[in-house]
């Protein structure tokens, strides 16, 4: 009963009880909504890893990434891998990171040099046009052309030579970076034809255990880091969480701060304003210990509300958001979401603090003071 | 012999210490038995609401003994005295204190709740208590849509549904309009009467008097005057002791507004059945 009762009082004042839970909401959200753009990242940042078709990726020893990472391999290493107990296919790939301009702008790619009969690494989804670039050919993303006002068969200057467009992929956009490929000699050509590749992306046979195969590589092949297509991507998840880590605990702890001072304010002034009611509870017999469930109730409700409102904003988002940004991507994973739930008790826990303290020190005879309730 | 309801031995409530120190009741005593109506009257400032108070297990005296059906009150812990309210006392305030969120029957019924009935035996005994006072069509009304008279029941209803053994009444007629007062007060005495509750009404309301047993003057923190009332056993008036008339009738006292009663019944005392209640009560 005293529950409905706090239930009814938080809805009686629909103009705070919407301040409280808004207010718990757009903090909240702030907190969800960016977790799920470096999700999203994340995301966009392995899609090449996720869907490259490779199990395993050979890199220069030390390199365990390809964001903000350089690899050099000699291009004879191939033979080597394939002669390894358990390796299917071992495909080079040239890898750099650079910038497309178009009129006022900068764009960051990857760009990648694949062989024609590639078995792996090419572009996993075309919208149009070729898979693979023959030379003088580039595939690219297709957000990424409409950014740069490119159509199939213009032409695009990529490290100083023209580039005619012969494919558009999907899947391969992002919001720090997109993917261009042209032809693996193409590239070699801008490399001043030295014999190297970055990477070689390393497929096992059928019935092999890729972390089995991947150690036999390691141990074979001198001055190189072999991983596993989890652990590589992992590798670039990290990089970004590792970029973003400061960004991100700012952003929880405005959140955290905003969600705190809305949720304690309003339920301090929905106490404050309703004490004589509580000096009646306890004149009538109501124990400390009632009133403080209710106070908690009250809490837990504005924030549980807060938080649903919140988790329904950002899953709007996260569908609104493509529509209108080519890039940005809101992934909503589960790790924010329990972490939001767990920062809405302790936001919950930590303003229900004064009231309690308040009603605590309540003096019942209030109620005998004139002017009712 | 029964023992009192409520004991109240030598109680004095002061605030503050030292020269500051201000002293709201003075060595108060009173006995209180069961279905006696007690009046406290007095003067703004006199100490009326402390000793309210102080009976409602709301503030520790400073000195002196309150018992509540033998329970020495100011000796309870904290934790315990909300027990006490909850199950011995039933409060009546001048503003009647609903709560708004609720409506008649809800009010009712947590404070049923609070004593540990379960959510279906509260509200079944809240509904009965509310039907017998006549608030059967409106237990689901918000107190907002109630006249002050209803919500006077309400409140009354609320104060009993716990069956407290005391009953403290703050100016219970103050916003009632004379007629519905009225009606109170008598619902106060029906209470006390044939349910057999102590009730201790403070009220500036002289009308009041007319249900009282007896009648207190607290002034400057002291009871300066203490009237016994008694009822008229023909026009059944209420009537101070002191200032009655008086008959006597087979060894007994009988009280009296004017000579015309004490006559009619003294020709034939036989024809007033309720003797014996005007007997018992006074």
């Amino acid at each position: 009963m005293l529950l409905l009762l706090a239930w009814r009082n938080l809805f009686q004042k629909k103009v705070r009880f919407a301040a409280s839970a808004g207010g718990v909401a757009l903090a909240l959200s702030l907190m969800l909504m960016l977790d799920a753009v470096f999700q999203g990242v994340e995301g966009q940042l392995t899609a090449y890893m996720d869907n490259s078709g490779a199990d395993l990726f050979v890199s220069q020893q030390g390199v365990k990434a390809m964001h903000m990472a350089a690899s050099w391999l000699p291009a004879t290493l191939g033979d080597q891998i394939k002669k390894v107990e358990g390796v299917s296919a071992a495909t080079p790939l040239l890898y750099l990171s650079t910038t497309l301009k178009s009129k006022d702008k900068s764009y960051a790619v990857y760009l990648f040099g694949i062989a024609p009969d590639a078995e792996m690494g090419k572009p996993w989804q075309v919208a149009e046009g070729k898979t693979v670039p023959a030379s003088g050919e580039t595939v690219l993303d297709r957000n990424l052309a409409a950014n740069l006002k490119l159509k199939m068969g213009d032409n695009l200057k990529v490290l100083g030579r023209e580039f005619k467009v012969a494919g558009l992929s999907e899947g391969t956009g992002g919001l720090i970076s997109s993917m261009v490929f042209i032809a693996r000699d193409d590239f070699t050509q801008l490399r001043n034809n030295l014999p190297v590749v970055s990477y070689f992306l390393v497929k096992v046979v059928p019935g092999a255990d890729p972390q089995v195969v991947a150690a036999r590589l390691q141990a074979s092949l001198s001055g190189t880091t072999v991983q596993t297509k989890d652990e590589f991507a992992a590798q670039e998840r990290k990089l970004v969480k590792d970029m973003g880590a400061d960004v991100l605990n700012i952003v929880n702890l405005i959140g955290f701060g905003i969600g705190l001072a809305v949720v304690a304010l309003t339920t301090y002034i929905a106490i404050f304003t309703r004490r004589a009611e509580y000096g009646l509870l306890k004149a009538l017999g109501a124990r400390n210990s009632h009133l403080y469930r209710q106070v908690l109730s009250q809490v837990l409700v504005s924030v549980a509300i807060g938080f649903g409102v919140s988790l329904a904003l950002t899953i709007l988002l996260s569908f609104i958001v493509p529509l209108v940004s080519t890039n940005l991507v809101l992934a909503i994973g589960w790790a924010a979401v329990i972490k939001v739930i767990l920062v809405s008790l302790i936001i919950a826990g930590i303003a229900a603090v004064l009231p309690v303290w308040q009603l605590g020190r309540l003096d019942p005879a209030l109620v005998f003071k004139k002017g009712g309730l | 012999m029964k023992s009192p309801v409520l004991e109240i031995i030598k109680v004095s409530k002061s605030y503050g210490t030292g020269p500051t120190s201000v002293a709201a009741v003075k060595e108060v005593s009173l006995e209180i038995d069961a279905g006696q109506i007690i009046l406290v009257m007095g003067p703004s400032g006199s100490g009326k609401t402390t000793l309210l108070l102080l009976l409602g297990a709301l503030l520790r005296p400073t000195e002196g003994s309150i018992r509540l059906n033998g329970v020495e009150v100011g000796e309870l812990s904290e934790r315990r005295l909300p027990a006490i309210r909850l199950q011995q006392i039933g409060f009546i305030f001048q503003d009647f204190n609903l709560l708004s969120a609720l409506n008649v029957l809800e009010n009712v019924a947590l404070v049923a709740r609070l004593a540990g009935l379960k959510k279906e035996a509260a509200r079944t005994k809240a509904q009965a208590i509310l039907g017998e006072l006549g608030l059967a069509s409106r237990l689901y009304f918000l107190p907002e849509k109630l006249s002050g008279g209803e919500k006077q029941r309400v409140a009354i209803a609320r104060a009993l549904v716990n069956e407290p053994a005391l009953v403290l009444a703050d100016e219970p007629t103050a916003n009632l309009d004379s007629k519905i007062g009225h009606e109170v007060m008598h619902l106060l005495k029906r209470i006390a009467k044939e349910q057999g509750r102590s009730v201790v009404i403070v009220s500036h309301d002289q009308r009041i008097k007319d249900v009282a047993d007896r009648v207190l003057w607290l002034e400057d923190g002291e009871f300066k005057e203490i009237a016994h009332m008694a009822t008229d056993p023909v026009c059944q008036m209420a009537v101070e002791r002191n200032k009655a008339i008086t008959g006597e009738w087979e060894g007994q006292t009988y009280y009296f507004c004017s000579k015309g009663c004490r006559n009619e019944f003294m020709e034939t005392p036989g024809e007033f059945g309720n003797l014996a209640e005007v007997l018992h009560h006074h």
